[in-house]
């Protein structure tokens, strides 16, 4: 008796057992129901200061918004744009992508199946919001009138130099009114033995759009049209090559990368660079100032660099829109923003932080903003997005002799165009 | 007196509207003009004075005063010259204004977007947008005066009730196409050994197409779909807009193929490299294998494994350690004490390009050879001895032809390998440097061409058909070499 009711219960329990597990089961699955997933796709370096600030504010974000699971991925800064549309035409693309104002460029005009890629976020933000942020830097994310990010940060190329290479040389430190013309001789006066008075890699497209500012060029009209090919231009193409090839000043070959381990050898006294590479100098216990660019001395102007502008983007495929604006908000925001700024160097986009004391009263901070402030924002247009290959083209072709920079202006200048019109 | 009191009370009455703040009396809210938007217009009692500010409070419960409420946005009242008053679509968002003559202007904006209406204007007209969407809110309109005072208009209810537009549906055209042309490749090749089968009499082993079924699926979704799929797609104008909603545009991308600025240049350095690298490496790994497998080498072990580094080593860390000993600043320079940079003239890197892959090719080749040396018949070398033939004859008359059915299909290998190899020029010089506007770089080859037409250009159609090219030339190239060479009498 005593073992059959054992065994009745025996089966009993095992008939509910798995009844229980469904139980638990839709349970969770209500649980998952109810977490709303979004997958952000960012392009800040391995292990950097940038990528660990990221990941502290994401957690930071979820902590604040439990019902939201955020994962994250890591993607080349350099391959983001084409990543990104390769998994959007797949119907694979994240939430929220980190795109710069020029790859925003050569996506806002892809479609697919009819549609863009990237949600117009204009519906998603309340003016007061929109606010908040430089109208430059929002205004250059916009691609044909549609807002496809909330700028995040800025930055542009500036004048760092090692104060005790320059001590040694007995040179005056670089400052506001240096001309091109202080910049060359300090150069001449600081090239010695193994040490480099400048270091920039003359060939680069990105280097040289500043200083075709300075000397009077523009890469396009009022209109959007490319141009190329003025006096400006190549007077700047020939004076930025000439560096290498007539003054000897800068080394041979000098690519970013060898620029930044010259001047972490200290075989370097100056170069051009970002507040992107700040931190690793600092780290490498390099001794290093920033000054603005010079003025160019027959214009007048001052060199004036390309700024660009990173922001987050929303894709049109994400199946929660909302939440992903709010998430694109939140990395945007003052409060991130100022901690990216404090400890990786980023420049803010946000106006109450231009003010803020944490930042105005930081050197380095301030003294990019400075810069930022003299530079020119780069157009958030297709044409911009195809304007590296056939300048790096017309580079190549002067610096090998085949081609004067004129010549190669005018080349570039109509391959461009050609590319813009679709032949 | 009595005049003097009519007058004072009219010109007070003429003078209130001045001092007396631009109430709201008036607000309408509209729900469907777009996904997370709401219309809101209002009117006011008086028209508005300049130095007025119209603030947008919402709230998701009835707002009676503005502590429960969000500021969404605000209007100023004030001088419009030299303001921007951009139209209707133009701006973050749509605001227009009335001056109560029935028409409605796009409002002004100042440099941070603020929005401004001129004095004297009685209506106004706004999209508010970042409303969540479902969701009812209240939204009331707080008046302020020149003189600070402020009137909070009372509050209505609202919600943005239009969707989201539907997600994009990507095209399926391409899955259907996957499974139907991996269906069809299964049908044909299992039609054709069939047939095979009934020619040479086999009708027993009824069973034996099952057996390479796995096999023939394997083939069909790894090999036959990807080629079928590439020659489709080089018909098509597929790009990076058009992906999805592709057409069939003929033999237009051939054309284009064929009349690219460069398309002989690139086509011709592509079999330099090819030719140059395989006959290198054959040369060179015949001749390590015939010294490694020769009796009088002693520390032949060593030898073996410091030859076979290269092939061991990741090629893209070996490339990279040579672009970095090629570059201006690197050990060659240091070495030879000069101020060369190679990788940046066209014909330097051409050959550095070369050089590097000729180093990176040799290992396979050597112990490819050098097994096949092994199997060599030691007995046909002793009776050369004996009859005292020389080393050189021995190796021009025995070992020579007798490697012939591993030279030719290794080197046919190597040139397909080389024709296709990819990792060593777009690492060392991405195709650099480019002199060519519109078309390859110094040091492309066709393989890394069609990667910057594909992904750099985005012109998927273009770079299918470059694909096709290559296949073509391939296939060509092996047929014409095996029928020329007898590589396959010489292999049975």
């Amino acid at each position: 008796m005593i073992r059959r009711i054992f065994f009745s219960l025996l089966v009993i329990s095992i008939l509910l057992f798995p009844g229980c597990l469904a139980s638990n089961q839709s349970l969770e699955v209500e649980d998952n129901e109810s977490t709303i997933e979004l997958v952000v796709w960012h392009s800040f370096a391995a292990e950097s200061k940038e990528q660990a600030t990221f990941e502290s504010k994401i957690d930071q974000f979820m902590a604040s918004n439990p019902s939201v699971e955020v994962k994250i991925s890591a993607i080349p800064y350099t391959e983001a744009d084409n990543q990104f549309m390769v998994a959007a035409q797949g119907g694979e693309a994240p939430d929220v992508v980190r795109l710069s104002n020029d790859q925003l460029g050569k996506i806002g005009h892809v479609r697919v199946g009819g549609q863009p890629l990237l949600e117009d976020l204009r519906a998603h933000l309340t003016p007061i919001e929109r606010s908040k942020f430089d109208p430059r830097a929002l205004n250059a994310m916009r691609y044909e009138g549609d807002l496809l990010g909330i700028p995040a940060s800025q930055d542009c190329l500036s004048l760092l130099f090692n104060p005790v290479l320059f001590d040694a040389a007995g040179v005056d430190y670089p400052d506001e009114n240096w001309t091109l013309d202080d910049m060359l001789l300090a150069a001449s006066t600081l090239t010695s033995g193994d040490v480099s008075g400048l270091a920039l890699p003359v060939k680069d497209p990105y280097w040289w759009f500043g200083f075709q500012a300075g000397f009077g060029g523009s890469l396009f009209d009022q209109n959007g049209t490319p141009s190329l090919n003025s006096n400006g231009s190549s007077d700047s193409m020939d004076w930025i090559l000439d560096l290498e090839l007539e003054h000897e000043i800068v080394q041979t070959g000098t690519n970013k990368e060898s620029m930044k381990n010259q001047f972490l050898s200290s075989k370097v006294a100056m170069i051009i660079d970002g507040p992107w590479n700040w931190a690793t100098y600092e780290a490498g216990r390099i001794p290093l100032k920033q000054s603005v660019l010079p003025i160019v001395t027959d214009s007048g102007e001052r060199i004036s660099p390309l700024v660009t502008f990173k922001g987050w983007s929303v894709s049109k495929q994400s199946l929660n829109k909302e939440w992903s604006t709010k998430l694109a908000l939140y990395l945007s925001s003052s409060d991130v923003q100022k901690e990216f700024a404090i400890e990786t160097y980023t420049m803010p986009t946000t106006i109450d932080l231009y003010d803020n004391p944490d930042i105005s009263e930081n050197i380095v901070l301030s003294g990019f903003l400075e810069q930022l402030m003299e530079g020119t924002p780069a157009p958030t247009t297709r044409g911009m997005s195809l304007v590296y290959a056939p300048m790096g083209t017309a580079f190549e072709n002067v610096y090998t002799g085949a081609l004067n920079s004129s010549e190669a202006l005018l080349l570039a200048n109509e391959s461009l165009q050609s590319e813009l019109e679709g032949n | 007196m009595n005049r003097v009191f009519l007058i004072a009370i009219f010109s007070f009455l003429l003078l209130l509207p001045i001092s007396h703040a631009s109430e709201v009396t008036s607000l309408e809210s509209d729900g469907d003009v777009g996904y997370r938007q709401v219309g809101l217009m209002w009117s006011t009692d008086i028209p508005s004075e300049e130095g007025t500010i119209f603030e947008v409070w919402i709230s998701n419960e009835t707002i009676i005063e503005i502590s429960n409420a969000t500021k969404h946005s605000l209007v100023r009242v004030g001088n419009v010259s030299n303001l921007l008053q951009p139209g209707i679509g133009e701006w973050y968002d749509d605001c227009q204004y009335s001056i109560g003559d029935e028409n409605w202007n796009p409002v002004y904006r100042e440099l941070d977007g603020t929005a401004v209406i001129p004095p004297g204007a009685i209506g106004v007209n706004c999209t508010l947008s970042g409303i969540s969407s479902g969701l009812e809110i209240h939204i009331a309109v707080l008046s302020i005066n020149p003189s600070g005072g402020s009137i909070l208009s009372s509050s209505i209810s609202s919600s943005s009730t239009s969707s989201d537009e539907e997600i994009i549906v990507i095209e399926t055209s391409p899955y259907i196409f996957a499974i139907g042309s991996i269906a069809l490749s299964i049908f044909i090749l299992l039609f054709v050994l069939r047939w095979m089968d009934y020619r040479e009499g086999r009708t027993t082993s009824r069973f034996a197409h099952l057996y390479i079924a796995p096999a023939i699926l394997a083939l069909s979704v790894l090999t036959f779909y990807p080629v079928l799929y590439g020659i489709w797609l080089s018909f098509t104008n597929a790009d990076q807009s058009h992906l999805g909603d592709q057409s069939i545009i003929g033999f237009d991308n051939f054309i284009t193929v064929i009349s690219t600025s460069g398309f002989l240049r690139v086509t011709g350095f592509t079999l330099v490299w090819s030719v140059v690298n395989v006959v290198a490496h054959i040369g060179f790994g015949l001749l390590l294998a015939i010294a490694l497998n020769s009796n009088d080498l002693r520390g032949r072990s060593a030898y073996r494994t410091a030859l076979l580094l290269p092939w061991a080593i990741p090629s893209y860390i070996s490339v990279l350690v040579w672009r970095g000993l090629y570059e201006p600043t690197g050990a060659l320079n240091d070495f030879l004490g000069t101020d060369l940079n190679l990788l940046a003239d066209p014909n330097g890197a051409k050959i550095v390009v070369i050089l590097v892959n000729i180093w990176l090719g040799i290992p396979f080749m050597m112990m490819s050879i050098s097994g096949a040396l092994q199997a060599l018949p030691k007995d046909m070398y002793e009776a050369a001895e004996v009859d005292g033939i020389s080393n050189f004859s021995r190796f021009r008359y025995l070992t020579l032809p007798n490697l012939k059915s591993a030279l030719v299909p290794l080197s046919l290998l190597g040139f397909i390998w080389t024709f296709n190899m990819f990792n060593v020029i777009y690492l060392m010089t991405d195709g650099g440097p480019n002199l060519d506007f519109d078309g390859p770089g110094s040091t492309d080859i066709l393989i890394t061409y069609v990667y910057d037409v594909a992904f750099r250009d985005g012109a998927y159609g273009v770079a299918a058909a470059w694909s096709v090219v290559i296949f073509l030339m391939l296939v060509v190239f092996s047929w014409t070499y095996m029928k020329k060479t007898n590589a396959t009498e010489a292999v049975t």
